[in-house]
């Protein structure tokens, strides 16, 4: 099973060579591939990422993996205003999805200078996807936090 | 006032329905989507319709502002834009972004601007068809003249304004004008230091003057809104703001073009300058002057 550095070094393989309007394309396919909130966990407060712009609600937990370590799951609910969101939502819980927490806690920012979203996006719009990667390990810390108790 | 006071600058969906089904027919207008978001133009977009964005296409990269007047011509020309083209601008949220390209097209001198009311919402509740063509039109021909600054306030102008006791419109939400937050709800914080208005703002949150199907509300209820209950007057100097001055463009629009004011300033700096900048004066609390909230000190004199 990859690790979350070498899923997100196929995510940018899939974006380095693409032009704009395909790299919008592109976060559009992903953002169809994001699974849905379980229906006790839609709308809840506590999922709200307040970062965002649109509503985005984000449920991270820590399920044991077949190997016995604690393993990130990340599920997620955006609207549908905000295709752009969703698509880079649903390209972290691909890549993050099973993998364990340090894996996750390692990621850096510089995942969206590598994809070359800047240019296609702009300034403000690329900060608000770096929180959302903020926003993640922070549920991670936090889960981390809650077991050890 | 039983109409808008330039009722040709709002058409209507069906509008841009026949032009899009009939191009050939309408070869001097052009439709441009501006959104928040990006992909949903890529999602789908009014056919024949080009992409402006805000933050791409209309801000200068380097510096705080506006592309230059050679940016906005090849901008121009390559989205097939002629100094004589009727440019009809929608997109997401009520038009915020569509006000904001028209206003930014204005600034430059551009003639003919219309706004599709109700924007992608209108069009997707009435069950028009979207495309996801890439438009390539034939490159427009541009000569832009200076900015238009009767249109647009600069920080040390809406200061003087603001001394001089003129109306100040603060379109933001409630929250952001009493300083109980920095931002709009759900919206991230994008770097405002202090929270608060503008010493003698009124308060007109822009949501007001839009219906729930994103289309503008009626004259005689823009009327009462702005000029019988808030007492804004036609021919005074009256600038608004809001964040980033992108929902202060929507009102811009609405006083402007829908009611006929002569002389409406939008202050694109917005909170994001004033509440950053040093020694700007700042009222917080539920007032126009801040009565009834923490006394704030007034703007020192050295």
């Amino acid at each position: 099973m990859s690790t979350v550095a070498e899923r997100l070094d196929e995510v940018v393989e899939d974006f380095v060579d693409l032009d704009g309007r395909e790299k919008l394309e592109m976060l559009l396919e992903y953002a169809a591939t994001l699974p849905p909130l379980p229906p006790g966990q839609k709308g809840l407060d506590e999922n709200r990422v307040h970062e965002c712009q649109s509503p985005v609600f984000i449920r991270v937990e820590l399920k044991p993996t077949s190997d016995g370590h604690a393993g990130v799951h990340l599920q997620a609910e955006v609207a549908e205003e905000a295709p752009t969101v969703k698509g880079f939502v649903a390209m972290l819980a691909k890549a993050f999805t099973g993998r364990p927490t340090d894996e996750v806690l390692a990621v850096d920012d510089t995942l969206l200078d590598r994809l070359g979203l800047a240019d296609v996006l702009g300034m403000l719009r690329t900060r608000g996807l770096r929180a959302i990667i903020e926003y993640v390990k922070r549920g991670v810390v936090r889960s981390l936090a809650d077991s050890a108790s | 006032m039983a109409s808008y006071a330039n009722e040709d600058v709002l058409v209507s969906t069906e509008w841009v329905a026949n032009v899009a089904a009939n191009p050939e027919a309408h070869p001097n207008v052009r439709i441009v989507e501006s959104d928040e978001d990006r992909a949903l133009y890529t999602q789908g977009h009014v056919p024949g319709a080009v992409e402006i964005d805000w933050q791409v296409d209309l801000q200068d990269a380097t510096w705080r502002d506006y592309i230059d007047r050679a940016a906005f011509e090849d901008l121009c020309r390559r989205k097939g834009i002629s100094n004589d083209t009727t440019v009809v601008f929608y997109g997401d949220k009520s038009n915020w972004w569509a006000c904001y390209a028209f206003w930014t097209f204005k600034l430059y001198g551009h003639a003919d601007c219309r706004i599709m009311n109700g924007g992608r919402k209108k069009w997707a509740l009435d069950g028009r068809p979207w495309s996801t063509d890439r438009v390539d039109p034939a490159p427009g021909t541009y000569t832009a003249s200076e900015q238009d600054m009767s249109i647009r306030a600069l920080r040390d102008e809406v200061l003087k304004h603001q001394k001089a006791g003129k109306p100040l419109v603060d379109v933001r939400s409630p929250e952001e004008y009493t300083g109980a937050r920095l931002h709009m709800p759900d919206y991230p914080n994008e770097g405002s230091l202090r929270g608060g208005h503008i010493p003698g703002a009124i308060s007109i949150p822009w949501p007001l003057s839009v219906n729930e199907d994103g289309t503008f509300k009626s004259a005689k209820e823009l009327e009462k809104l702005y000029v019988k209950d808030a007492k804004l007057r036609r021919r005074s100097a009256t600038v608004a703001y809001c964040r980033i001055g992108e929902r202060s463009s929507l009102t811009w629009f609405v006083l402007t073009y829908l009611l006929g004011f002569s002389n409406v300033k939008n202050y694109d700096g917005s909170w994001l300058e004033w509440g950053n900048a040093v020694r700007m004066p700042i009222v917080q609390g539920p007032t126009p002057d801040g009565s009834a909230a923490p006394a704030s000190p007034d703007t020192p004199t050295a």
